[in-house]
C-alpha cells in the first residue's frame, strides 16, 4: 500500500470517531483500490498517476470524514444563526456601551486625565465585546454540535417576536446616538478644559471662576440628558411628561449658556485679553449672539419636536 | 447570469433527490460503490464518490441496504443489496415520483384541474 493512499485513509480515519475506525477502514481502502485499478488502465500503467487522480478526485479527506459521520461543515447552521445573531447584537449593544462608559466615569473617580480615561474606557468596551463574541459563538456552535435539535427549539419564532414598525413619533437610534455623543462632548469639554494658545503660553479657554458651579451644573444636566435620552430610547414613543422634561432639560442647559456667553462670564479673562489684543474684540459680541440664537434656536426645535412627536401619536 | 449556469443549479436541485431511489432500485442486484458510480453514470445520475458512499453507509446504517463483504476475488470488496425495508422505501419513492410525473404533465399540457 504506497504511502500517499495511506496517508490519505489516515486523513479521514482520524477525523472520524475512534470506535468507527476499524469498520470504515477496509471499506475506504477498497473504494480507493477500485478506483485506482480503474484509472491504471487509462494512464497505461502509471500507479502514481492513477493513484494521484483517484485520490483527487474522492476530495479532502475530511470533508469525506464529515459526510460518513454526517457532521455539520459549517460552525451555526441556518437552525440557530437568527438566534445567534439577536443575542449577540443584543449583547453587544447593551454591554459593551455600559462597561464603556462605568470604566470612564470608574476613571474619571479615580483623578485620571482625559486622555487615558477615553482610552481606558474604548480598551475594557472593546475586550469586553470581543469576550462576549467569542463566547457566544463557542455556546452556540458547542449547540450547533451536539444540539438540542430533537428537543424542539427554546427559542421558537411566534408571530408575539415581531418588531414594532417603527413609528415617526418615537425617537429614532440616530437621534439617541447624536443625543448621547452631544452630551458626552458636553462633559469630556468642561473636564478637559480645552488650552487657548495665547501670547507666550497655554491658558485655559473657558472662564475658571465657574468650573465649580456652573461647570458641574452643565455636567449634571448632560448626565441627566443622557440617562433620559436611554429611557425615551427604550419606552419608544414620546408622551407629554417625556416632552415636558425633554423642554425642561432643554432650558437647562441653553438659559445658563447663553446667559453666560452674552455677560461674558463664559470665556476666561485671558482669553478675552487675547482675543482684545489681536483687535478681534469687536466681534466678540455678534459672534455671541449669533451663538446664543443658534443655542436657543436648537433647543427650542427639539423641545417643541417632542411635544409634537406626542401629540402625533396621542391626540388626546 | 448565464442561461446556462441557471440551467445547472436548478438541474442539480431537481436531481438531488433522485439518487436514494437510484441506489435502492439498482441494488436490488448487489452491488459495491465503485462498480455503481459507473452504473450510475451510464444511466445519466451524476454523484460524485465522496458523496455517493456516505449516502450508501447512511442507508446501510437505516436498514435501507445490507451489506456483505466479498472475500472470492482478487480483492475483498463491500457489497450493497436493498433490504426489504429498503424495497418499500423504494415503492413509496417510486409511487410519488408518478404522483409528481403526472402531476407535472397535467400543468405542462395546460390543465392543472
Amino acid at each position: 500500500m504506497s504511502t500517499l493512499t495511506s496517508r490519505y485513509v489516515w486523513g479521514v480515519l482520524r477525523a472520524v470517531p475512534e470506535r468507527q475506525r476499524a469498520d470504515l477502514e477496509p471499506e475506504i481502502r477498497a473504494l480507493i483500490a477500485d478506483a485506482v485499478e480503474a484509472r491504471t488502465a487509462a494512464a497505461q500503467g502509471d500507479d502514481a498517476a492513477a493513484e494521484r487522480a483517484a485520490l483527487t478526485e474522492l476530495g479532502d479527506p475530511e470533508l469525506l470524514a464529515a459526510r460518513y459521520t454526517e457532521r455539520s461543515l459549517h460552525l451555526i447552521g441556518p437552525g440557530y444563526y437568527l438566534d445567534y445573531r439577536r443575542l449577540l447584537t443584543l449583547l453587544l449593544t447593551i454591554v459593551v456601551p455600559i462597561v464603556t462608559l462605568a470604566t470612564m466615569v470608574a476613571g474619571f473617580v479615580a483623578g485620571m486625565g482625559v486622555a487615558p480615561l477615553v482610552l481606558n474606557g474604548v480598551f475594557a468596551g472593546l475586550s469586553i465585546g470581543i469576550q462576549l463574541a467569542f463566547w457566544v459563538t463557542l455556546v452556540f456552535a458547542l449547540v450547533e454540535r451536539n444540539g438540542a435539535r430533537r428537543a424542539g427549539r427554546p427559542m421558537a419564532w411566534t408571530p408575539d417576536r415581531l418588531p414594532s414598525v417603527p413609528s415617526p413619533s418615537r425617537l429614532g437610534t440616530g437621534e439617541a446616538v447624536a443625543s448621547v455623543v452631544g452630551s458626552v462632548i458636553v462633559i469630556g469639554v468642561i473636564l478637559w478644559q480645552p488650552p487657548f494658545y495665547a501670547d507666550g503660553g497655554t491658558v485655559p479657554f473657558f472662564n475658571p471662576a465657574l468650573t465649580t458651579t456652573w461647570g458641574a451644573w452643565f455636567i449634571g444636566v448632560a448626565v441627566l440628558q443622557i440617562a433620559f435620552t436611554v429611557l425615551v430610547y427604550a419606552a419608544r414613543r414620546w408622551t407629554w411628561p417625556i416632552a415636558t422634561v425633554n423642554a425642561a432639560l432643554g432650558a437647562a442647559f441653553a438659559i445658563p449658556a447663553v446667559w453666560l456667553l452674552q455677560t461674558g462670564q463664559l470665556l476666561s479673562p485671558e482669553v478675552r485679553a487675547e482675543i482684545e489684543r489681536v483687535g478681534a474684540g469687536a466681534a466678540l459680541v455678534p459672534t455671541a449672539a449669533v451663538i446664543s440664537v443658534v443655542v436657543i434656536g436648537a433647543v427650542a426645535w427639539d423641545a417643541l419636536g417632542g411635544f409634537r412627536r406626542t401629540r402625533r401619536r396621542d391626540p388626546g | 447570469m448565464d442561461f446556462d449556469d441557471i440551467l445547472s443549479g436548478a438541474r442539480q436541485e431537481l436531481r438531488r433527490g433522485t439518487i436514494v431511489p437510484a441506489c435502492l432500485l439498482l441494488l436490488r442486484r448487489p452491488g459495491y460503490g465503485y462498480a455503481l458510480i459507473d452504473e450510475l453514470d451510464q444511466l445519466g445520475f451524476t454523484v460524485d464518490a465522496n458523496t455517493l458512499y456516505p449516502l450508501l453507509r447512511r442507508l446501510e446504517g437505516q436498514g435501507m441496504l445490507v451489506s456483505e463483504w466479498n472475500t472470492e476475488e482478487s480483492r475483498p470488496r463491500k457489497f450493497y443489496r436493498t433490504s426489504p425495508d429498503g424495497e418499500r422505501l423504494a415503492a413509496e419513492l417510486l409511487a410519488d415520483w408518478r404522483r409528481i410525473d403526472a402531476s407535472i404533465h397535467r400543468l405542462d399540457v395546460g390543465d392543472p384541474r
